[in-house]
């Protein structure tokens, strides 16, 4: 079964909450995971200090985290938002952007065969 | 519920309407005799205008408390200073055509009645000697009650300006004051506020402070010789100390307060360690044994009270930094994300030490359980 990282929704009406959670991809959302590795508040914070910015918290044992991307854990969409920031995983790319980034490959991949066919000929010429 | 009285109508003499036997009672009889007095009351009101009479202008810049008047209502530490001040003067020959015990009579009428004077003109100028530990006392039946003094409103204006505005740190303006570290926390914290309020045009109760203030005994401030508020290096109880231990040791080997720190608990500091002012305790023992006078005394003072403090800071600065390491900000458009380094180990080997990461499983909140304490005991 796949290892998946994700979030598991506690808190209240209105008052999201989220472990994040090592679970088997067909576990119930909320059901008791492999591994709680951290949490995430995505309610903004304000601290003492009127100036100071709000901010989210997130709380996460980072070497654990590397350890289950290591052994194969797929990350869920939230989760690897969240993880990108810290540094773990690279950032998640969007699908256009993704797709031209192929296609320069191919038409890269394509300019570079042409090249050594057109070598071969001249030697073979 | 009484009986209903008939109308005015009906009390009017109508002699051929046949009343029911019940309401021949037409009026009713009120006694006219004047009420007794009770022996309280009576007690009450010769107090209140004889003896208690003095009650009714407080003395200005003085407590008023009972045990500071006689029981004619004389003020007993004016009478007493008066009295002193007339031991003190030369005694007067009498004229020889009265008897001694006449004399004597006449004399004591005379120091009465001038010490009553003076007493009044005093009070009106406002210079009566001050309080001592027994004009303190406010309820005459519980002699072991004794007013503390409060700080005036100067000391508190100056502790203020020594911590918030001149930076310096509490621990040194609690020695230099006499007043304890938490008190100085309270005075700074206070103070701030009433500036904030003042600045935000919020009424304050400056009368009420001002007649609270004149009622109370007060800790004055004077920069040229400090007075000193409370005892400041009082040990503090821990809890851990208040069991009494039966632990046998080796004659043989010294047992010292650091011992017996340890046999308490694993890990509480020695007493002298503990107490508020470890640093003042140094300083007496190079006094003690140096016999160094004043300028020098004051010279170690504040070498000590300096080297604290830096080391107070670098703790501080090292605190930070810890905390840095710990905690990353990542910055993005519309919020900072503060990611914390926790460990998932602190869940403990069955998952279940409270300070474990996360919400826990199987563990119903029972914040919304009647008779739970909502209060917030922290500010982050």
């Amino acid at each position: 079964m796949v290892v998946r990282i994700r979030l598991a929704r506690f808190g209240r009406a209105y008052q999201p909450f989220y472990n994040i959670v090592v679970a088997h991809a067909r576990t119930a959302r909320n059901s008791k995971p492999l591994e709680v590795l951290g949490t995430y508040n995505p309610v903004p914070q304000r601290s003492a200090d009127p100036a100071a910015r709000p901010f989210k918290d997130i709380k996460l044992d980072i070497s654990r985290a590397k350890y289950w991307i290591g052994v194969g854990a797929q990350p869920s969409e939230p989760a690897w938002r969240l993880l990108s920031m810290v540094g773990i995983v690279s950032p998640r790319k969007k699908a256009a952007e993704r797709a031209r980034e192929a296609d320069a490959r191919l038409r890269q991949l394509v300019a570079e065969k042409a090249e050594e066919i057109k070598g071969r000929e001249a030697e073979a010429a | 519920m009484p009986p209903k009285l008939p109308p005015p109508s009906l009390l009017s003499p109508l002699p051929s309407l046949p009343l029911p036997r019940q309401c021949i009672c037409q009026t009713r009889s009120f006694s006219h005799t004047r009420r007794q007095e009770t022996q309280a009351r009576e007690q009450l009101f010769s107090w209140l205008h004889g003896p208690g009479k003095v009650f009714e202008k407080p003395l200005p810049n003085s407590t008023n408390y009972l045990s500071a008047y006689s029981k004619t209502g004389q003020l007993l530490r004016a009478t007493q200073a008066r009295a002193k001040q007339a031991d003190a003067e030369p005694e007067k020959p009498e004229s020889d055509d009265l008897t001694p015990e006449e004399a004597e009579i006449k004399k004591r009428d005379a120091w009465l009645k001038k010490a009553a004077e003076d007493v009044d003109a005093e009070m009106g100028k406002g210079r009566v000697p001050k309080e001592s530990m027994e004009d303190l006392r406010p309820f005459p039946l519980n002699w072991e009650f004794v007013s503390q003094p409060v700080l005036s409103e100067e000391l508190r204006d100056a502790i203020y300006r020594r911590v918030a505005e001149e930076g310096g740190s509490v621990r040194a303006a609690s020695v230099e004051f006499g007043v304890s570290m938490e008190r100085v926390g309270a005075v700074v914290r206070l103070k701030a506020m009433e500036r904030q309020w003042v600045q935000q045009h919020k009424p304050l109760a400056a009368p009420y402070s001002r007649a609270v203030l004149s009622m109370l005994p007060t800790t004055p401030y004077d920069p040229g010789h400090p007075v000193h508020h409370e005892s400041i290096n009082d040990l503090p109880v821990h809890p851990a100390t208040t069991q009494q231990i039966f632990h046998p040791t080796a004659e043989s080997r010294p047992f010292t307060r650091r011992d017996a720190a340890r046999v308490f608990r694993q890990g509480l500091r020695p007493a002298d360690q503990r107490i508020p002012h470890p640093e003042l305790v140094e300083i007496e023992k190079a006094a003690q044994s140096g016999r160094l006078n004043r300028p020098q005394r004051d010279d170690l003072m504040r070498t000590v009270m300096e080297r604290e403090s830096l080391v107070q800071k670098l703790k501080e600065a090292d605190e930070a930094a810890r905390e840095q390491r710990r905690v990353k900000v990542i910055s993005r458009p519309r919020h900072d994300f503060k990611v914390e380094n926790v460990s998932v180990e602190a869940v403990g080997k069955t998952g279940r030490k409270r300070a474990g990461v996360g919400w826990r499983y199987g563990m119903p909140l029972e914040d919304r359980k009647r008779g739970q304490v909502r209060i917030p005991t922290r500010v982050d």
